[in-house]
């Protein structure tokens, strides 16, 4: 069986940032996946990535991303686009870790066969700050966009039935102390 | 004459580290390091209960998410005085071990490899005499002609394409790069299988943390595994037999790849070993505690002014000592308030433009009894060496050896004082980590066979205020969370991360910090590539805590060298 995985990036203490593995919590909590199929919160790793990229058959990630437009817009990217270009130069171990990792990935030949990059514009990305309303409501968005590739990869899905609201353990701390948190 | 160089990663939303020189006939003169972010993540747990603060703080940064969650249950567990049993030690011991195991791979291999290798150099490489040189230099299996030929293959066909994709912006073909192309393909060669080994070093922290990147088996006294040699879902002979074998994997790689490359390399690079000392004053915190939690595998406490003859030990996780010598200032940093102890501290942000004269960064400066200190792998090595820790001893001295037989020169334990001193450390600890992940797999193995099947005692909190530290030596250096809990509820908390002792700007005394101090004098063959700066900064392995990750698929500029 071919093994599919899902991977949310993005640091949940930081507003907008946080989209990815909100977006896993969402898919855990109201559907049923194949047998195989992973879903996994990957936080912001550095050069760890390739761990989580590899290993594949499918992948789908799931991220903030800057594209200049509205925030709360989607776009979807394919392998080419994350690796059309150069990296920069790279001071400590977060800097374009997806790019490289990805790139590293290639190099090695252990690049998913099929790839999905679900990038959603964000607006604020404020430490101590929930999903801002226009990410918050990309949200069915980009579900949509997850089980779309499900169906062009043929892997089977339903509705939970016994779907439930998302424990976001993070979100009411955040709300709760965001009054002080604010940068001068 | 003078120029500036200000290398700073810019596009993104978040901050990073920006580095400022000033370049004065071919050397740095004058340097800067910056935080451009601000890092005022502790607010966010003021108020909460003290057995979750580590969910929190594990997410402050998304490559030392473990080292942030075991320092934040220490502090907690010092407040209360609380003892974890034997088996929650080596369980968090074993964590420990294989994340810096996989951290320090990461940074020689995939953070710094490709400041020493020139990529265009490796095409015109002999894989045969590549192979035959790795031979000589270790007896691990996966040298043959094969393998080199095949990496290189994968350079060839960038090369051919035109574009070198990834590797299109590297400093290739600058002067301070002279490595032989047989060493820099063996070095890519093992640039490629070096992911496969950190992957089974994060396999390690999975099998006993739960999961990764995020482990979920802390508690505020102890772990949460839950320990039945009978029962599936348990910590298992089964799994623990997994364990070990995974060690048995990871072991050679770190003993015949990692410190023999570090080694060859070094050793071609010798003159790296009298650049970049910098700040002299070292410290570390001992870790990887007994059963009883009152002996360390790894050594602690403190080298001033590089003498290797004079050393202060600590002889606990967070010495009475270290509790009171620790402050942080913030006359150069963009906070308010003046050198505070981190109890009191205060994270009250102040931001003013970079001012080379007054605040420049969103790092507060550490002190120790008022000093610069510099941490990390060197700090760990040195401090040991100077106590006479027979296992640092023999690591240091083995890699020394091969150091000196690399350069045709005799390295002394001072040389390590060094930009390329920080590799070697590096290199240095993981062997030692290595031999000590099979210590604590049979300590663990050897109690839970001996009928001890504790993990936990419950914490209990008192009425009233009451004050700990949690201490961790981390793959980047010492480590400490400072917590104030009163009546059961956080009402203080600062992280006092290794990155903020190295990255540390001036203090009121006009000292300068670790990175600024270690760029002093530094080589500058061509401003506009500065590679050798990188190398510098690069041998600290810096992580600014907390990044966010934001994806940027315009191409546009990630890191900008503006010369002036």
């Amino acid at each position: 069986m071919r093994k599919v995985r899902i991977a949310g990036i993005g640091n949940v203490l930081m507003g907008d940032d946080g989209i990815g593995p909100f977006a896993i919590k969402m898919l855990e909590s109201q559907y049923d996946f194949q047998d195989g199929l992973e879903l996994i919160d990957v936080g912001t790793p550095g050069l760890d990535l390739p761990l989580y990229l590899s290993g594949a058959d499918a992948l789908i990630l799931i991220d903030a991303a800057q594209f200049d437009s509205e925030p709360g817009s989607v776009r979807l990217f394919r392998k080419s686009d994350v690796l059309r270009n150069p990296l920069g130069l790279r001071m400590d171990p977060h800097s374009p870790a997806l790019q490289e990792s990805l790139a590293l990935v290639e190099l090695m030949g252990k690049m998913p066969s099929d790839f999905l990059l679900i990038g959603v514009q964000g607006n604020r990305f404020d430490l101590g700050e929930s999903l801002t309303t226009s990410v918050r409501q990309a949200v069915p968005r980009v579900i949509d966009a997850v089980l779309s590739e499900l169906q062009r990869l043929n892997v089977s899905y339903c509705r939970a039935a016994n779907a439930r609201q998302p424990v976001i353990w993070w979100d009411p701390l955040l709300n709760e102390y965001r009054g002080n948190l604010l940068c001068a | 004459m003078t120029s500036r160089i200000t290398i700073d990663p810019i596009s993104r939303i978040e901050g990073h580290l920006r580095i400022d020189a000033e370049v004065d006939s071919g050397f740095v003169s004058k340097a800067w390091a910056s935080c451009t972010m601000w890092r005022g993540i502790e607010n966010i747990l003021i108020g909460r209960d003290p057995r979750e603060a580590w969910l929190f703080a594990q997410r402050f940064c998304g490559v030392c998410t473990t080292v942030h969650a075991m320092a934040s249950v220490r502090a907690v567990e010092d407040a209360l005085k609380l003892q974890i049993p034997p088996n929650a030690q080596y369980i968090r011991n074993l964590i420990l071990i294989h994340h810096a195991l996989h951290d320090h791979i990461v940074h020689f291999y995939h953070l710094s490899a490709l400041d020493w290798i020139d990529i265009m150099q490796i095409p015109k490489a002999d894989p045969v005499k590549t192979s035959a040189l790795a031979e000589g230099l270790s007896s691990w299996t996966r040298n043959s002609p094969q393998e080199m030929k095949s990496a290189q293959d994968k350079v060839k066909a960038l090369a051919a394409s035109g574009q070198l994709g990834i590797f299109a912006n590297g400093y290739w073909g600058h002067p301070a790069m002279h490595l032989p192309p047989e060493v820099s393909l063996l070095g890519f060669a093992h640039y490629l299988q070096a992911l496969e080994f950190q992957r089974k070093a994060c396999q390690v922290v999975a099998i006993l943390g739960g999961k990764t990147p995020h482990i979920q088996n802390l508690t505020v006294g102890g772990v949460a595994n839950a320990i039945d040699l009978d029962s599936l879902g348990t910590l298992t002979m089964d799994r623990l037999v997994m364990i070990r074998s995974l060690i048995d994997e990871i072991l050679p790689f770190v003993y015949q790849v990692y410190l023999p490359d570090v080694c060859a390399i070094a050793g071609m690079y010798p003159e790296w070993f009298d650049i970049g000392a910098g700040v002299q004053n070292y410290m570390a915190v001992p870790d990887l505690p007994d059963g009883s939690g009152s002996n360390f595998d790894l050594p602690g406490g403190v080298v001033f002014s590089g003498d290797l003859n004079v050393v202060k030990t600590f002889k606990t996780a967070a010495d009475e000592e270290f509790r009171q010598a620790v402050t942080e200032d913030s006359t150069h940093a963009w906070y308010k308030g003046g050198a505070l102890h981190p109890w009191k501290g205060e994270t009250n942000p102040e931001y003013t433009d970079f001012q080379d004269n007054g605040k420049y960064t969103w790092v507060k400066a550490p002190r120790y009894q008022g000093r610069p200190m510099q941490v990390g792998p060197l700090s760990n090595i040195l401090v040991g060496y100077a106590q006479g820790h027979a296992l640092t001893r023999k690591w240091a001295d083995l890699a020394l050896d091969r150091i000196s037989s690399a350069a045709k020169r005799k390295m002394t334990p001072d040389k390590l004082q060094s930009t390329m001193g920080r590799y070697a450390a590096r290199a240095i600890r993981s062997a030692m980590l290595a031999d000590l992940a099979v210590k604590h797999c049979e300590l663990l193995t050897n109690n839970i066979l001996a009928g001890d099947v504790t993990t936990h005692n419950p914490p209990r909190f008192p009425k009233g205020e009451i004050e700990g530290v949690g201490t961790h030596e981390a793959p980047r250096g010492t480590l400490s969370h400072w917590v104030v809990v009163k009546n059961a509820k956080l009402s203080n908390y600062q992280a006092v991360v290794p990155t903020t002792w190295n990255a540390s700007p001036r203090d009121s005394q006009g000292n300068i910090g670790p990175y600024e101090a270690s760029l002093m004098r530094n080589p500058v063959a061509d401003p506009e590539r500065p590679l050798e700066l990188l190398r510098t900064v690069h041998s600290f392995d810096p992580c600014m805590a907390c990044a966010c990750h934001t994806f940027d698929p315009s191409g546009r500029e990630i890191a900008r060298v503006k010369v002036l």
